[in-house]
């Protein structure tokens, strides 16, 4: 029994809350990303590459000019242009948005590996001393351990993005800006008719979701981490995606699904460590997002079959 | 909508290889020599052929069941998931049996990895067929699932207990044939053309294909006129899954010998890339995923001879992907120039 104690509170510790928060934040802006084109319909699958593109910019000019502001900068400027390139071919050019999604995935994950070559010299992972990263938030709590462990040392970006879901949630929810964004993904001929410029939007909404990337990508690179590595977002875009989808395109709730994600992702990290299997508790996150999903139809399909049968 | 025409893929083929001796020339290389180098070792030589061969197999399988899935209007983001069960299932029947004969074993662990991932298959289908679940999302995590579990099992009770995860060696009788010795080529190549034509052959020749079809095309109408188009979309579902177990049991049966954790580096995405410039048209699927298995060999040899990375090719092939995709593209500037060439004339 005693054995079990220590084994519990080995995996469940204050320390849990931090690496969850730690773990779901990369996550987390790419979600923030997915649900502001998601509002305006468009499934942005290409984060994942966006993220590539601007964690590699972030590093790169981090190292030569020594400055995560600028590096930072340069990350959320190739996040605007790749996301513009894609709203381009996709409201311009016709192009599936899945499709150009795909593709710039795997274009952010070949050129990044060619110019990480070409620039540095190395492949697979480029570390190095002169890389500054993002600072970290410390304040004094006259050494109370539990609120240090819970409060102290977190990368700039982790609270920013936890701000950013209420900011997010406000201006969709209860703004002009956002009754008319998601008129445009709810119904874009009333849109249209109503006056907006449904194009025009869509672009617009794809440039913002560019300039979250391009965060997300900073902050993996320069906060999250201090590296380059190849295909570094391992993921997390699709995640990202997955996590909006658990949310039903709600800022709010997509943070959740964040959540779920990074706690399963540090519960299975401990309990690797601990000898267990930890594939059951990496796959629950996916798990619960394909449950959650087809339960919301679900409800979705009954709603509409008793409005038909009352009718 | 779905009409590919030769002359455009053509012309997108053309236009991103000369993006890429734009870019070759700006490294300070000469094009025409890493051009020449990339052919040579695509095609020059029993090694350089079977590399393609072996490349070829699992990318047109996976852009088979791409194809097979848009038909019936899923887009089946999950075959990289059902590839991996596929490939851990024939592993598993390739070494629990012993003592057959390899023409009752080679068509069983088939037999094995494709039910596993064709039930894996089913699942999204049915959720998308009831409930309208978005099956894009649903297969992308659903290929997590898959991965994570093949991971599990190849760490646990299928381990070799060897030093990296893997399961024990297959038996020599579910091995199939090398040849073009010494690539790593076997007759899984026989196999995917034959599943390739009988796909076709079915999809547009058989009654079942028609209703396949049918669903794919107009879901309202099929259960008009009596077709159940939720039953259809399922087993069109389980049709796609069931290619792209095969596909991973032809990796493991011709090429590895063994199930190995997180072998594939994402074949089946290169694959639904290929059958998505196809526009997935069956026809094109087998010619597209060649010419992307012989960039991606050819640019091997290319690297080697000419010092031109070999990462540059794939970026050429993301750049072919994405001019392919902007149908709009060409369309725009040719009425363009229609319009400008009016404005001459008049």
């Amino acid at each position: 029994m005693d054995g079990l104690n220590e084994i519990l509170s080995l995996v469940f510790n204050a320390t849990l809350v931090r690496s969850t928060i730690r773990a779901a934040t990369p996550i987390l802006y790419a979600t923030l990303a997915c649900v502001l084109t998601q509002q305006a319909n468009i499934l942005n699958i290409g984060i994942e590459g966006i993220m590539i593109f601007a964690a590699f910019a972030a590093v790169t000019t981090s190292y030569f000019a020594g400055s995560w502001v600028l590096g930072l900068l340069a990350a959320i400027i190739t996040g605007v242009v790749v996301a513009a390139f894609m709203a381009f071919a996709h409201l311009k050019a016709k192009a599936d948005i899945f499709v150009v999604g795909m593709g710039v995935n795997m274009l952010a994950i070949a050129m990044t590996r060619f110019l990480l070559q070409r620039t540095f010299g190395v492949s697979g992972s480029f570390h190095h001393n002169d890389i500054v990263p993002m600072p970290r938030l410390n304040f004094d709590f006259g050494g109370n351990a539990l609120l240090d462990t819970l409060f102290n040392d977190y990368s700039l970006f982790e609270p920013v993005g936890i701000v950013l879901v209420f900011v997010l949630a406000f201006i969709l929810y209860k703004t002009v800006w956002g009754l008319r964004l998601r008129s445009v993904g709810l119904n874009p001929l009333a849109a249209e008719t109503a006056g907006i410029n449904v194009t025009f939007r869509k672009f617009e909404v794809m440039l913002y979701s560019g300039v979250l990337g391009g965060i997300a990508g900073a902050h993996l690179s320069l906060g999250y981490s201090r590296m380059f590595v190849e295909n570094m977002t391992n993921g997390r875009g699709f995640m990202g995606v997955a996590a909006m989808f658990f949310g039903g395109a709600n800022p709010f709730w997509g943070w959740i699904g964040c959540l779920i994600f990074g706690f399963a992702d540090s519960l299975g990290s401990r309990l690797q460590s601990l000898g267990l299997p930890s594939q059951f508790i990496l796959m629950i996150p996916y798990v619960v997002t394909v449950v959650v999903l087809t339960l919301a139809m679900m409800r979705k399909k009954r709603a509409e079959t008793a409005r038909k049968s009352a009718i | 909508m779905y009409k590919t025409s030769w002359g455009s893929t053509l012309m997108t083929i053309i236009l991103s290889l000369a993006l890429g001796a734009g870019a070759i020339l700006l490294l300070g290389y000469d094009p025409i020599e890493a051009y020449y180098q990339l052919f040579r070792g695509a095609f020059v030589g029993k090694f350089n052929i079977g590399g393609v061969m072996e490349r070829f197999v699992p990318l047109m399988l996976t852009a088979l069941a791409f194809a097979v899935s848009a038909k019936v209007a899923v887009f089946n983001v999950g075959v990289e998931g059902e590839l991996y069960l596929g490939a851990i299932a024939a592993a598993w029947a390739g070494y629990a049996f012993t003592g057959l004969h390899p023409l009752v074993h080679i068509p069983l662990c088939f037999a094995v990895a494709m039910v596993a991932s064709g039930a894996w298959g089913a699942i999204p289908g049915a959720l998308k067929a009831y409930w309208k679940v978005n099956e894009v999302c649903v297969t992308i995590l659903m290929n997590y699932v898959a991965i994570y579990f093949t991971s599990y099992l190849v760490g646990n009770p299928f381990s070799a207990r060897a030093s990296i995860p893997r399961t024990p060696t297959i038996e020599e009788s579910a091995r199939l044939l090398r040849i073009l010795r010494p690539s790593r080529a076997n007759i899984g190549l026989f196999v995917a053309l034959g599943v390739l034509v009988l796909v076709w052959w079915m999809l547009y020749h058989t009654n079942w294909g028609y209703k396949l079809r049918h669903v794919g095309q107009n879901p309202f109408f099929s259960e008009y006129v009596g077709i159940p188009p939720k039953k259809v979309m399922i087993w069109g579902m389980i049709l796609s899954g069931a290619i792209g177990g095969l596909a991973g049991a032809i990796e493991v049966m011709g090429i590895h010998g063994h199930f190995l954790d997180n072998f594939s580096p994402g074949i089946a995405f290169d694959g639904m890339l290929a059958s998505l410039i196809a526009k997935n048209d069956i026809r094109m699927v087998p010619v597209l995923s060649l010419f992307l298995a012989v960039l991606k060999t050819g640019a091997l040899g290319m690297e080697r001879f000419t010092g031109v990375p070999k990462t540059l090719i794939d970026t050429i092939i993301a750049v072919f992907i994405l001019l392919a995709a902007m149908e709009g593209l060409f369309a725009y500037s040719r009425r363009r120039s229609a319009r400008s060439s009016g404005e001459e004339a008049a």
